[in-house]
């Protein structure tokens, strides 16, 4: 995985060929389909489909076979905890591979054709930067004028200073709207809830200054490019990343004279919340030692050339010895204490503890049972943090498979959204009205202020449920602009009403819910606001 | 300095912390961002909603007058020779203004807000804004409703980080269709346009029925959180269903403005734990033929207001109106009979007991020695910023519970001189 992630963005080559608008879409973090990059994206197809109103929901499949058990069974469950939510038709082609052979699937992202969902993405987000763009207009488009004048500005293939001729908004919208596209299209669902995982994990708040450009490069350089490669890459990307650097002041941690005090913010954060976690066993002199570390390493702004390059200024940096961690770091290591620095964290026993204990809340339970947390983090430390093999353990564990931990989980409202939408088929451009929804829930992307991000337990989400049922009711009745369902024919399709509940709830439905289906009038809205639907 | 909320905190155990303080209430629920009716699983916030603004009987109501309105225009400094000299065509003459004091008065639409300046219960701060020199809308707004370069707004920052958390479902509203630089990172804020949206929009009562089956089966907080929610929603119809009068014969406009002003009024007098509100009065950048364009604004503006103020009586002694806006104008007029981009302008403090019937603040009148150059434009600079908008804000937010460590909090990186008004 890390060196199919690693080519995700270098299916940008010969940036030449590539026009700004094309960038952005790869800026909203999307992940180029293998084989497909800038030289392809004579998109009439799709163009031409979207244009005479063609559906952009994968079609439905020939058979659908739902859940027939009374209780969620293991293709439910795996199904509910690793993807944003069961497609029609998922649970019968999951129960026909076997559950091991779709988590294998599921680990390995970079061999499951995506074409569907690239393809809606690079139309919705690149029309959203120009509105009057239509695919015809692409045909005469050159290459780049800034990026033939100026080759510097492409940095490691990528531009990123390109980012800042577009406005901030923009940006945001179309990282937001990408963000949900994929999590309802993509095959690769592990890896979109990996990338919600690190998004929260490394939270950055893009209404901090410069964020406001610079988190699209830290979604496509830093979470996308990492989410299920390995820990120590994802981390040393995230430090080097210039949003990361803006967000928590990296950028101004230095000691350019004697006698100036670095900036300790970063250095408590990369320790509190990236590694070790609060209670693992760092001091205060640790985070002033790490800090004196990262001395030096800052990121060009706006008003300079080549603003968002990262670079380390050996003049600002603390050359000193330090200690960390209870490691003598000698002095005259310049930029080498950075990778000394995150060496010692990956590698403290504390960190594989913290990962593991979040992992295990994201997929087992708010409360993490402690002979899985034990297990993950073992595998995390014997694969040198390489992710796939970390969350395999996980999913191996007899605590994840446990039938009491089933169900149990609350959905946090993106997800809740998120499985609506992919339960029930809905065709969606992610536009305004569907995020207004989310930020009424409290939950749209990147818009978490601290660097903690979301929170994963129940109990931060339970008040959000008028919104949930609104919700379930607007979708019900496409009065959702830009989101469409077809009710009838999702019932028609998958063979009548019980087995539309089955589908929706991934089990079959209790008495009371069948009543309340037919009873309520209004059975899909109902399925979608009732209290199962609401967990995972 | 600090995290990116910037100050306050140091210790390791910071986001336990202020997850601790996040999700409060006896079943610690609490909600996150932008939010919704119906309580939340939390007890609390169905006491608030019941017992009213009992516990938090004070609300901080936010006007934000975006596009940069012309404080020059709003409290012309009427015996300055330099303002009628700069403004030869656009200046309020001192026939027409409200007079205020021997310095200011008032622009003639503002006369309803009158009786409030007279009563002492408006004060006014002129020349105020930002210390950054950004003369873009987007990032001067940015910049003052973060309260600097910080992620988060400060209003979001100040219902988070007080020692009594805003903890109801119906704690902060904002009128508009989106939240607020401002109210970033609060713990529960209902975006709302009218107190209608408060309902499962579309659906039958059958609908509501069985829904209330499906929950009524759940034991633990997801079935409390529903419970809270069905009994806000009837408090919510209850109040739907009566026609709403407005009292002490107040005069609301039949604008947006007013009309959202006239809700915010609604949830006080309701009782709902309304603690702090946003409202925007949009379209001040007055590039061109500025004199229809203020006269309407402004009209529409002390109309609210005045009329808010009449219909709270009483409990405008707990409730606080600020109104501020990002930039002021240039202190010269353009050929377009309008005034371009500048750096300071007026904000206004209404009731909540504040020191008013008073200009408060720096004013060193308009002579060009004392303005600040315009780069290599002749003749008037732009009107300083003397005063910053947060020592403005700070004894507001006083006198809604911060102590000095929670306004570090709001304001970090910013060494505060606060006014006393």
């Amino acid at each position: 995985m890390a060196a199919s992630a690693v080519g995700y963005f270098s299916g940008a080559e010969g940036p030449l060929s590539c026009t700004r608008r094309q960038f952005i879409v790869a800026g909203a973090g999307a992940v180029v389909a293998a084989g497909s990059g800038c030289g392809q994206v004579k998109e009439f197809p799709t163009a031409a489909r979207r244009w005479l109103g063609k559906p952009t929901a994968p079609p439905l499949p020939a058979q659908l076979t739902p859940a027939v058990s009374f209780g969620l069974d293991e293709v439910s469950h795996v199904l509910s905890r690793l993807t944003f939510g069961a497609r029609p038709g998922d649970y019968g082609r999951v129960a026909a591979l076997g559950v091991p052979a779709f988590i294998e699937q599921q680990l390995a992202p970079g061999e499951l054709a995506d074409g569907l969902c690239e393809r809606v993405i690079r139309h919705e987000c690149d029309s959203l930067a120009d509105p009057t763009s239509r695919w015809w207009r692409r045909r005469g488009e050159g290459s780049d004028p800034l990026a033939e004048i100026f080759p510097a500005l492409r940095e490691n293939g990528t531009r990123i200073g390109d980012v800042y001729e577009y406005k901030e908004k923009v940006l945001l919208e179309q990282l937001t709207r990408a963000t949900l596209l994929r999590a309802v299209l993509s095959e690769r669902q592990l890896f979109e809830v990996m990338v919600q995982f690190w998004s929260d994990h490394f939270n950055i708040d893009p209404s901090k200054a410069e964020c406001k450009w610079l988190k699209v490069v830290d979604d496509r350089d830093v979470i996308r490019a990492h989410a299920l490669g390995n820990f120590r890459d994802l981390l040393r990307a995230s430090a080097l990343s210039p949003a990361m650097l803006w967000y928590l002041d990296g950028r101004v941690n230095r000691v350019a004279r004697p006698g100036e005090k670095p900036n300790e913010n970063y250095a408590r954060e990369l320790l509190e919340l990236h590694t070790l976690g609060v209670q693992g066993g760092y001091t205060q002199q640790d985070v002033m030692a790490v800090a004196r570390c990262l001395t030096g390493w800052t990121v060009r702004d706006r008003k300079r050339f080549l603003k968002g390059r990262v670079e380390f200024q050996a003049r600002q940096h603390d050359d000193g010895p330090k200690r960390v961690l209870g490691v003598d770091i000698p002095a005259g290591g310049g930029a080498r204490d950075l990778e000394r620095v995150l060496d010692l964290a990956v590698e403290h026993p504390s960190t594989a503890k913290h990962l593991a204990e979040k992992l295990c809340r994201r997929f087992i339970a708010d409360a993490p049972p402690a002979a899985a947390v034990a297990v993950v983090a073992a595998a995390f430390t014997a694969s040198r943090g390489d992710i796939p093999s970390t969350l395999r353990a996980l999913f191996a564990a007899p605590e994840f498979l446990d039938p009491a931990v089933r169900g149990e989980k609350f959905k946090r409202p993106f997800h809740f959204v998120v499985s609506a939408l992919r339960a029930t088929n809905a065709e969606t451009d992610a536009s305004r009205q569907l995020v207004d929804y989310l930020v009424r829930l409290g939950h749209a992307p990147f818009r978490f202020t601290t660097p903690d991000g979301y929170p994963e337990e129940a109990v931060h989400w339970q008040n959000t449920l008028l919104w949930r049922w609104n919700f379930a009711a607007a979708l019900a009745d496409n009065r959702i602009n830009g989101t469409r369902i077809d009710p009838e024919r999702l019932s028609e399709k998958v063979g009548g009403d019980d087995a539309l509940m089955a589908t929706l709830l991934g089990r079959r439905p209790t008495v009371v819910e069948h009543l309340a289906y037919y009873e309520s009038g209004a059975g899909l809205a109902l399925l979608v606001a009732s209290p199962a639907f609401q967990r995972c | 300095m600090g995290n990116p909320l910037g100050g306050g905190v140091g210790s390791a155990g910071r986001w336990a912390l202020a997850r601790a303080v996040w999700c409060r209430g006896p079943s610690g629920v609490g909600q996150p961002g932008v939010g919704s009716l119906g309580g939340g699983g939390n007890f609390m916030a169905t006491q608030a909603l019941i017992t009213g603004n009992g516990d938090q009987p004070r609300t901080l109501v936010v006007v934000f007058l975006r596009g940069a309105a012309d404080g020059l225009a709003l409290v012309p400094p009427l015996d300055d020779e330099h303002y009628h000299r700069a403004r030869p065509r656009l200046a309020i003459s001192r026939q027409e203004a409200v007079r205020l004091d021997g310095r200011f008065g008032l622009h003639p639409r503002l006369q309803p807000l009158a009786a409030a300046w007279e009563e002492g219960a408006l004060a006014i701060v002129q020349a105020c804004g930002t210390e950054d020199q950004t003369r873009s809308h987007f990032e001067a707004q940015d910049l003052m409703e973060h309260g600097g370069v910080v992620a988060g707004g400060w209003l979001g920052r100040f219902l988070r980080a007080r020692p009594a958390p805003a903890s109801g479902a119906l704690a902060c509203v904002a009128v508009g269709k989106a939240l607020p630089e401002c109210l970033l990172g609060a713990p529960a804020v209902t975006v709302m346009q009218s107190l209608e949206e408060f309902a499962i929009g579309g659906k039958t009562p059958a609908f509501r029925t069985q829904l209330e089956h499906l929950y009524a089966m759940e034991r633990g907080q997801l079935g409390v959180a529903a419970r809270d929610t069905f009994d806000a929603l009837v408090r919510i119809d209850a109040m739907r269903a009566t026609t709403y009068v407005a009292a002490n014969g107040a005069s609301y406009g039949r604008d947006e403005f007013s009309t959202g002003l006239s809700q915010i009024a609604r949830l006080i007098k309701a009782g709902v734990g309304l603690e702090a509100a946003s409202i925007d009065l949009p379209g001040w950048d007055s590039h061109f033929a500025q004199q229809g364009l203020i006269d309407s604004l402004a009209g529409r503006l002390a109309t609210g207001l005045a009329a808010f103020r009449h219909d709270l009586g009483a409990r405008m002694a707990t409730t606080t109106v600020v109104v501020m806006t990002e930039f002021g104008r240039t202190v010269e007029e353009n050929s377009a009979f309008g005034t371009d981009h500048g750096r300071g302008s007026a904000m206004m403090v209404l009731g909540g007991g504040v020191l008013g019937g008073r200009i408060h603040g720096e004013w060193r009148g308009l002579d060009p020695a004392g303005l600040e150059p315009r780069g290599v434009l002749d003749g008037y600079g732009d009107l300083p910023v003397w005063n910053n908008y947060r020592d403005v804000l700070a004894p507001v937010l006083r006198r809604h519970g911060a102590d000095a460590a929670v306004l570090a909090a709001v304001f970090p990186q910013f060494a505060l001189r606060p006014f006393n008004l």
